[in-house]
């Protein structure tokens, strides 16, 4: 099981384009919306647009590099019928899961630490060295979350379905989660949604830390259930799989 | 035949009392075409089985019940007393699918090392490449092989440790005759092993070659199992060809004894003289040859020749076509 893993890392890293992409997207797209804002805190918080930006963009590229990729290169595998192949091995659901997951970490770290970078250099953002370090782990660690909902979408759509639903979670998790803009600038019933979904407390995590405490548990709780509930889909799907993929 | 299913691991001598593969009453239907039908089936350790019939006949369909792929609408499909996903599980199955795609951007000894790793009971990486004999594109990229290197590729996958039964959908497809004669020399020597293996083919050389057992298959239902030789022998065995110079009374050729079939010609070499070439397809050409000469009949260039696999084959498929459609049938 450590050489899959091993080996889909090796994949990702040898997959040149697509991590260029994925690297260099996030970073440009927080010069784009926090680049020309000033230093006032935003209506409703105690962040500014560059800190709150800072944040919410390395968890965007994070989502970008693990939930696209990983569903449409799945589905693509299922199709030519490696994971037909890979199914007639003794590889565990949570194996196949755990590998995919991995991979998608690999290019999700230098998009998250390069928006940092990028926000730092450019914006003049100032944290606690633990702040620093509290984020990029955070923004890290929650990436998993998504790269599972990933693997679970590539296993249930085929062929052209797999892009338009993917597209869908991405963007609609995105908005919804205040990720594009902070949520207090958002009408009252989509805070309400936006609470229970894994892209608000994934980017609260941050903004919590930002603000120079420790994330909620609340939040934390709520990752570790979508978590759960992605990745328990996803090797379920695995193993279920009998239709011709 | 118990069917109790042993959860512990079954050792060799289990395994010699247990079949290696179980259908019972199995079928598969997809929408209104039924590609599995009341199939019943048992393969035994340390046979090589040819799974043999024409396209749609329920090849691909019966490998994937047998692997846990697809899972049938009635019926029970069990390896080695447990269930297919079980079996797998447990590193008792290696199988090579026709349809088996290979995972991308890695390279050869890659891949191979993978499966090697997930088997519980993984061969040396070197003797896995030597086997498949694809030492010399260890260090190829997967996306940049030829479809022949790709099949021993995945060859070379099915055979990453050691199975118990080794399951092939048209493994050859793709390979030039020398490459075929390699990976059969492999394959025999895995069955000397004493491992049990099943291939489906459309090469009707290769199942009467390889096989100890050959398994027709037709519309979904088994038309025919025993040896290369006994499914000859159902179709008619042999086949006696001469010429003859004399009047032909062709009642007094039907008469011949264990008789399947007739065929009068002209003769191709010396047309319009008269001599007539004869085709017979008998049972028992010894009886029929003996016969014919007691008929006072003089036949030039007597030649007796078996019956190729091939003909048999089309004999009996076209035997089944030929009678009534039953139920079943018609539903279809």
């Amino acid at each position: 099981m450590t050489t899959l893993i091993k080996l889909e890392i090796i994949r990702a890293l040898r997959n040149k384009k697509f991590m260029f992409f994925s690297v260099i997207y996030p970073p440009l797209l927080y010069l784009i919306i926090a680049g020309g804002a000033d230093s006032k805190p935003i209506p409703g918080m105690k962040l500014d647009m560059g800190l709150y930006y800072m944040v919410s963009m390395a968890a965007f590229g994070a989502m970008t590099a693990v939930l696209l990729g990983n569903s449409e290169r799945i589905a693509k595998e299922r199709e030519k019928g490696w994971v037909r192949q890979l199914r007639l091995t003794a590889l565990p659901g949570r194996g196949y899961v755990a590998a995919k997951m991995a991979a998608a970490a690999t290019v999700s770290l230098p998009s998250i630490l390069l928006v940092m970078i990028v926000a730092a250099a450019v914006k003049g953002v100032r944290l606690d060295a633990w702040q620093w370090i509290a984020i990029a782990a955070g923004t890290w660690l929650g990436s998993f979350v998504f790269a599972a909902l990933g693997v679970a979408i590539g296993y249930m759509a085929t062929g052209d379905a797999v892009r338009p639903i993917a597209m869908l979670c991405y963007f609609g998790l995105a908005f919804l989660g205040g990720l594009w803009m902070p949520l207090t600038l958002l009408p009252q019933w989509v805070q309400n949604i936006a609470e229970w979904l894994p892209t608000h407390a994934y980017a609260a995590l941050g903004t919590a830390v930002e603000a120079g405490g420790a994330p909620h548990m609340k939040d934390i709780a709520i990752l570790a259930g979508y978590l759960l509930v992605f990745a328990g889909g996803a090797a379920w799907l695995y193993r279920k799989d009998t239709r011709k993929a | 035949m118990t069917t109790t299913a042993t959860t512990e691991a079954t050792t060799a001598q289990e395994a010699g009392r247990a079949p290696v593969v179980s259908f019972r009453q199995v079928n598969k239907s997809y929408g209104a075409v039924r590609a599995v039908a009341d199939l019943n089936l048992e393969l035994h350790p340390g046979e090589t089985v040819a799974l043999l019939g024409p396209n749609g006949a329920g090849k691909s369909s019966t490998l994937d019940l047998l692997l846990g792929l697809r899972k049938a609408d009635s019926g029970t499909v069990t390896l080695f007393g447990t269930t297919p996903q079980r079996a797998i599980e447990q590193g008792k199955v290696g199988a090579m699918l026709q349809s088996g795609g290979l995972m991308e951007g890695v390279k050869v000894k890659e891949l191979v090392e993978l499966a090697r790793d997930l088997h519980p009971r993984g061969y040396p990486l070197d003797q896995i490449l030597a086997t498949a004999g694809i030492t010399d594109i260890a260090d190829r990229m997967v996306d940049k092989l030829s479809g022949g290197q790709e099949q021993r590729v995945r060859f070379a996958l099915a055979t990453a440790g050691a199975n118990d039964l080794i399951v092939l959908d048209e493994p050859t497809t793709g390979m030039d005759v020398s490459a075929r004669q390699t990976f059969w020399g492999a394959m025999r020597r895995q069955a000397q092993q004493g491992r049990t293996v099943l291939f489906a083919t459309h090469y009707l050389e290769e199942a009467d070659e390889i096989a100890d057992r050959v398994i027709v298959l037709h519309r979904g239902r088994v038309l025919a199992d025993g040896t290369s030789a006994e499914i000859k022998s159902r179709a008619g065995a042999r086949r006696i060809t001469f010429d003859l110079d004399e009047p032909v009374d062709r009642d007094a050729l039907h008469g011949l004894p264990f008789l399947t079939s007739l065929a009068v010609s002209d003769s191709g070499s010396a047309a319009g003289s008269g001599r007539r070439t004869v085709r017979i397809q008998s049972q028992d050409a010894d009886a029929t040859v003996h016969a014919l000469y007691g008929l006072g009949l003089y036949p030039h260039h007597l030649e007796v020749a078996g019956l190729g696999l091939e003909q048999a084959f089309l004999a009996i498929t076209t035997a089944s076509d030929a009678t009534p459609a039953t139920d079943e049938e018609t539903a279809r």
